[in-house]
């Protein structure tokens, strides 16, 4: 096994962050309305870590050789 | 006359009184060396979850560990018992195996030793980014609207059918890698 290119779970912990600090300074600017957009869409947070462990397998097993 | 290692004008006795004594039985004279973390203070801090992650470093796993907890209760309490109810337990649990194992890496890695290889053999697999994607889906459609997930609860044996099917896949496999000569 080869090391991980990168840390799924940091780089959708980023993400989040940075999508929480983007939907708050909307919401702050009367965009639009923060709470019902997060208790709707948060499960994208799963998809995305999902996606990119996904990723990172596929990343770590063409490296290592492995089909 | 012979001389004795016991005589002090024997010439054998300066080389017997410098050598060492002799270690009593299962102890080594190697360097002692402190290791970083402990792996039961790891368990034991992530009582808390997410605690025994920050113990290890690992920050972001311990905002994951922490709002899936937090997440799955408060969801259970707001009329979602299924599938939530059933995750508080898993991801407790599986968030204090995840602060032991993860303690123990730091110490190989601290070591030299393969942490990588042995960190996390489950993980490679799909299955595990492949069921986040499911989940993540699945409660995305629910919160659209476009899907009743409640109804899906009573499939939820469908899910230890996949699970055990998974071990049974994972055992044959092991043995195969090994030659048929595994356990």
């Amino acid at each position: 096994m080869t090391r991980s290119a990168f840390s799924p779970e940091g780089v959708t912990f980023g993400v989040c962050l940075v999508a929480l600090g983007v939907l708050g300074t909307l919401a702050n600017l009367g965009k639009l309305e923060l709470l019902p957009l997060l208790r709707t869409y948060w499960p994208l947070s799963l998809v995305l870590w999902g996606v990119l462990e996904l990723a990172d397998l596929t990343i770590r097993r063409s490296s290592s050789g492995r089909s | 006359m012979t001389s004795s290692p016991f005589d002090p004008q024997s010439p054998a006795a300066p080389a017997a009184a410098s050598a060492p004594p002799p270690l009593p039985p299962g102890q080594s004279n190697a360097p002692f060396v402190r290791l970083p973390k402990s792996p039961g203070l790891a368990a034991c801090l992530s009582l808390f979850p997410g605690l025994g992650q920050v113990y290890n470093g690992r920050i972001a796993r311990a905002f994951v560990f922490f709002f899936s907890w937090v997440g799955s209760i408060y969801l259970t309490a707001s009329g979602h018992e299924f599938p939530f109810a059933f995750m508080i337990p898993f991801v407790y649990l599986f968030n204090i195996i995840d602060a032991w194992k993860g303690a123990n890496a730091a110490n190989a890695r601290f070591l030299g030793g393969r942490a990588e290889a042995e960190e996390q053999p489950e993980v490679e697999s799909p299955v595990w980014g492949g069921s986040l994607v499911l989940l993540g889906v699945l409660i995305l459609l629910s919160n659209l609207g476009w899907l009743d997930i409640d109804r899906l609860a009573r499939w939820w044996p469908v899910l230890l059918i996949a699970v055990g099917g998974y071990f049974v896949y994972n055992s044959l496999e092991a043995r195969k890698a090994s030659g048929g000569s595994a356990e």
